[in-house]
């Protein structure tokens, strides 16, 4: 039960710094700890086999997410 | 209640070690993986970081990595023992290729840290303590202080060289 809380309380933690920081490059590994804290408190919230699949689903898409964003803030794809 | 906050604290820094581990022996802070990388590793050395550190960060953001592979089979472990483990390595090395990333350090982690995950839930922890230890682990890498945590990286980077 203490791990479910200390998740959720790290997820909104992370949130915070990242709507505090100004620098995009410096919000994403705060978001990155948002996006694990988030991914864990679902398997902690639904005991059931399938949630294993739904964190991976919702952490592989926001790393995906946090991957475009940092290649656009990049200069985007050079052609 | 205090028992579960020790085992979640003993948790965190076997994840801990087990992530920097792997994730250096794959020289994660040797390159950017994606551009995006190395730009996050610009702006974290802007602000006083370690150039190499902040690679590593910036590979841990754009591509599961080793830390994500730990997570992802802890929460398999919990799930459905270690056939869920090996399941959660298999969607991390799935992930990684929609990442656009070559290399093999989520998926080793992910293996790795199935069999680390459910060795201890022999000997009396839970699998809950490894999903929230992981989460205070990758908090102290990239949630904290990002100069302090990229000049940590940096010097166990020059030691692996």
């Amino acid at each position: 039960m203490i791990a479910l809380y200390l998740v959720a309380a790290i997820a909104v933690f992370a949130a915070v710094r990242v709507v505090i920081e100004q620098k995009t490059g410096r919000k994403l590994p705060y978001a990155n700890v948002m996006n694990f804290a988030v991914a864990g408190t679902i398997v902690l919230l639904l005991d059931h086999p399938l949630s294993l699949v739904a964190a991976a689903a919702y952490f592989v898409g926001s790393t995906l997410e946090a991957n475009a964003v940092a290649s656009t803030y990049a200069g985007g794809m050079k052609r | 209640m205090l028992g579960e906050f020790l085992h979640i604290l003993a948790a965190a820094t076997i994840s801990w070690i087990l992530f920097v581990t792997v994730d250096i022996l794959f020289r994660l802070p040797e390159a950017g993986g994606v551009s995006g990388a190395s730009a996050v590793a610009r702006d974290i050395e802007a602000g006083g970081g370690a150039l190499a550190g902040g690679t590593m960060m910036g590979n841990i953001v754009c591509s599961p990595d080793a830390s994500a592979g730990t997570l992802l089979a802890a929460c398999g472990v919990y799930v459905a023992g270690i056939p869920g483990g090996l399941a959660a390595a298999l969607m991390v090395f799935v992930g990684n290729r929609i990442c656009h990333d070559p290399g093999y350090a989520g998926t080793t982690g992910a293996v790795l840290a199935t069999f680390v995950v459910y060795a201890f839930t022999l000997v009396g922890f839970a699998a809950t303590d490894f999903i929230a230890g992981m989460v205070i682990a990758i908090l102290t890498i990239q949630g904290l202080s990002h100069t302090h945590a990229s000049r940590l990286l940096d010097r166990l980077w020059r030691i692996r060289q």
